[in-house]
């Protein structure tokens, strides 16, 4: 059995509340209400005076449900030692969480070994590492907004702009050492040896571009606008470095390789769900894996890879495209953040881990053919989580909703059973345990449509025939039973996650995103979710996308 | 050989609870009286004494189309006179209150005719026609299933089904729709399932002692006292099979032998 360790949540738990988190009883309804938060007072103090400087009522904290009637709890971000109030975590309150969606929404991977075959063989000219820093000072000229065709043109104040570039980066050491460093997304550097020995090879020779257009643009228009943003402005950018005629044939072979030939974020959704590429619905689990880039960081710390995974999902797929998106209204804040905060999740995860050390002694090493030892190993995992929330009422009421409870106990179990095996299939087969168990256990589990998913996932969990079943990697918010699985898709992320991490590859689904989002550039630091968003709670994180230069104040 | 109907494995207390309150045949325990126009009050929706409001004609004045389903159910009582659907919602505290969402919903399906219920963690409601539901909602809140401090009937903000207990062992509620009575050592709604105000007191009586509500829970819970599922060793191997069975059905359907 693992040992019996400080439970990780305690600190969380002996913040939110002055009882010892073992005890039953407390007091309620006499710690004044909304008074008690500091950020519901600031909210109201704001709202009077919007609503008479407009002359409209506006935000009423004492108008339906007396809030505030228990203790109120603030939230630690796991694995941090950053506490915010719950509003902190909404996703239009926190500019981090924004901003790691924008960062995902406004990228898109072009390669460029289409448009210089293009301009060697068609139009006769020499490609040279030298004509590639030149294109790509050029691009990073046209990419924010700039001109470089008609000299008559309208801009973009790079001041609203300042976040949108173009870097390069590809398997082929020899050809990246002729790039200048300034455009280059160095695999050598950010990664491991291991991690980028890996990537590479994955890569090869192509030579791609991470593709940035300004956060700006992904919000005023929307995702499916940035493949094209950055087809224009590549092909501006190839007229003006290659000296290339605006109206000649091959121009269209540009736009066609940067719009067809390039990689989205997220693959387009079907009319009933419609949105465009590069929107969180279309964004696979694999790639949201890759993402997230703990282990690049921490490569040793596989727990750390799935909980920053699970966050980031939280954040992407439940908050905003689930709460937002798909919902409207207030949202899902406290559904979604029970996952990434107060150390909970990370204290089963973690004793996961203890476990199938002991068990197995070590990752991977579980035979997957042995369905029954697995499913035993996941009846206790899983038995952990739940009796966890059984023997520490604190913990119970920090996760209020039983929702909360069954994403975090389903995820602890699933990216166990991802860790012991190596196999993300493994993972989500136990997922769907944790959910049968947890219902006979409890005699409850989510809410009506939360629970629909987990009463038959068992059998599409394995099942390959088109219709049913996809590997884990390559499922994501538009998989037929995960369109509207509130809660789930955070657990969800962190299943492949775990799985590749525990065997030690360098990336999930895909080396390019992989690559791609660890550019320092980014905004958003994706090696450190949990600290991003709470620096968005406690309002220190700076976003892209402001308008204020060009508001007179 | 005629089927035997079964109800839930297992040996334990809440295993043995389960299986009794879904079993129709077994009597459920009527532990307490309230009146019919107090049920009528504290669910909301009409005054006692207040006639039905109707959504259609009474069956026998209306010309219904031929259907062989229509011919062969009876209708319920509150469907045959047109009545209006409404609800009634139950919160059930973890700390072993009697029942429990699923368990409810089972129960309700497996007992009771003309209702349509639904499941979440913190709620369990049922909707019917409102006569048959005021009969019933009586029934239920007469009984075993019913607990004063871990059982709330809440139509909105349900929450608190997770929450500690007060200092005299009552679930949260933020609407406070019901209070401790201290000198009576009884548990009063002084609000309707909407938290609207009620004209007067309603007591629902004197919670069960936690020794009592050990013996008659359906929650499985590690909690002290409490009952681990995992030490009912049918319960577990029943929910293992379940989806070691459903997981082979969508992979190797071949592999599903001797079911």
């Amino acid at each position: 059995m693992a040992k019996d360790k400080e439970k990780l949540f305690m600190q969380a738990v002996k913040k939110k509340f002055k009882e010892d988190p073992t005890d039953l009883h407390t007091k309620f309804y006499c710690y004044g209400g909304w008074k008690q938060s500091k950020r519901k007072v600031e909210f109201v103090e704001a709202s009077k005076k919007i609503a008479k400087a407009r002359g409209i009522p506006m935000m009423n904290q004492d108008i339906g449900v007396p809030l505030g009637q228990r203790s109120w709890m603030p939230y630690q971000l796991s694995h941090t030692d950053i506490f915010v109030e719950p509003d902190d975590l909404h996703c239009i309150n926190n500019p981090a969480i924004q901003q790691a969606w924008d960062d995902i929404r406004r990228t898109v991977l072009v390669g460029l070994d289409s448009p210089h075959q293009t301009i060697e063989r068609r139009l006769g000219k020499e490609v040279t590492p030298e004509t590639i820093n030149a294109y790509l000072e050029v691009v990073n000229h046209t990419i924010p907004g700039g001109a470089v065709v008609q000299e008559h043109m309208a801009e973009c104040n790079p001041a609203l702009v300042y976040d949108s570039y173009i870097k390069v980066f590809s398997g082929n050491d020899e050809l990246i050492d002729e790039i200048d460093k300034r455009f280059v997304i160095d695999i050598n550097k950010l990664f491991s040896k291991s991690h980028a020995e890996q990537l590479k090879k994955a890569i090869g020779n192509t030579l791609t571009q991470a593709v940035r257009v300004p956060t700006m643009v992904g919000r005023l228009m929307d995702g499916a606008t940035v493949s094209r943003h950055a087809a224009m402005q590549i092909s501006m950018a190839f007229i003006s470095s290659y000296k290339l005629a605006a109206g000649e044939a091959a121009i269209a072979d540009f736009a066609y390789a940067a719009k067809h030939q390039s990689m989205d974020m997220g693959t387009m959704m079907p009319a009933r769900r419609a949105r465009g590429p590069n929107e969180p619905g279309g964004i696979p689990f694999g790639y949201m894996a890759d993402i997230a880039q703990s282990d690049r960081v921490k490569p040793d710390d596989p727990g750390r890879a799935a909980l920053e995974s699970v966050a980031l999902g939280a954040i992407v797929f439940d908050q905003i495209y689930l709460g937002g998106y798909m919902s409207g209204g207030v949202g899902f804040t406290q559904y979604a953040s029970a996952a990434y905060t107060d150390n909970i999740l990370e204290d089963y995860v973690y004793h996961a881990i203890d476990m199938i050390k002991d068990k197995y002694g070590g990752f991977c090493k579980a035979d997957p053919a042995k369905f029954d030892d697995l499913l035993k190993f996941g009846d206790e995992v899983n038995a952990y989580a739940l009796s966890m929330y059984e023997k520490y009422p604190a913990v119970m009421e920090a996760h209020f909703g039983g929702s909360q409870r069954a994403t975090v106990a389903a995820a602890t179990t699933g990216i166990a059973g991802a860790m012991a095996t190596g196999i993300a299939d493994c993972g989500v087969n136990l997922w769907y345990l944790s959910m049968l168990q947890h219902k006979e256990r409890a005699g409850r589990l989510g809410f009506y449509g939360y629970d629909l998913q987990d009463q038959c996932g068992s059998a599409n969990s394995l099942a390959y025939r088109s219709d049913e079943g996809l590997p884990m990697e390559l499922r994501g918010p538009n998989y037929p039973n995960y369109a509207m699985n509130v809660g789930h898709l955070s657990g969800y992320t962190g299943i492949p996650k775990a799985a590749h991490a525990a065997r030690g590859d360098a990336f999930t689904l895909n080396p390019f995103v992989r690559v791609a989002f660890a550019c320092p550039n980014l905004v958003f630091d994706f090696a450190n979710v949990t600290k991003e968003i709470g620096r968005g709670g406690l309002r220190e994180f700076k976003p892209a996308g402001e308008r204020t230069a060009v508001i007179k104040v | 050989m005629a089927y035997k109907r079964q109800f839930y494995p297992g040996t334990t207390i809440p295993a043995v609870n389960r299986r009794r309150y879904l079993d129709p045949k077994q009597n459920l325990k009527k532990l307490r009286d309230i009146a019919m126009d107090d049920v009528v009050r504290i669910m909301g929706h009409r005054n006692p004494g207040e006639d039905y409001k109707s959504i259609h004609p009474p069956l026998e004045e209306g010309k219904e189309p031929k259907c062989p389903v229509r011919e062969l159910v009876e209708p319920i009582e509150g469907a045959k006179k047109g009545d209006r659907v409404r609800y009634i919602q139950f919160t059930d505290s973890v700390y072993f209150a009697p029942i429990s969402p699923y368990q409810r919903a089972w129960m309700y399906l497996s007992r009771f005719r003309g209702l349509d219920t639904g499941t979440l963690s913190g709620r369990q409601i049922i909707e019917m026609r409102e006569r048959d539901l005021e009969k019933l909602s009586k029934f239920l809140i007469d009984s075993e299933t019913f607990d004063p401090a871990l059982t709330g009937i809440r139509g909105a903000t349900v929450h608190g089904h997770a929450c500690r207990l007060d200092e005299n062992g009552l679930m949260f509620d933020a609407w406070q729709r019901y209070i401790w009575d201290g000198r009576k050592k009884e548990v009063v709604y002084v609000k309707d399932q909407v938290a609207l105000p009620l004209d007067r007191k309603i007591s629902v009586g004197k919670p069960a002692p936690t020794s009592e509500l050990l013996k008659r829970t359906t929650i499985f819970s590690a909690y002290t006292g409490g009952v681990d599922m995992r030490d009912d060793k049918e319960v577990t191997a029943y929910g293992i099979r379940i989806h070691k069975l459903r997981t082979l059905a969508g992979y190797q359907p071949f592999n599903v032998k001797g079911v």
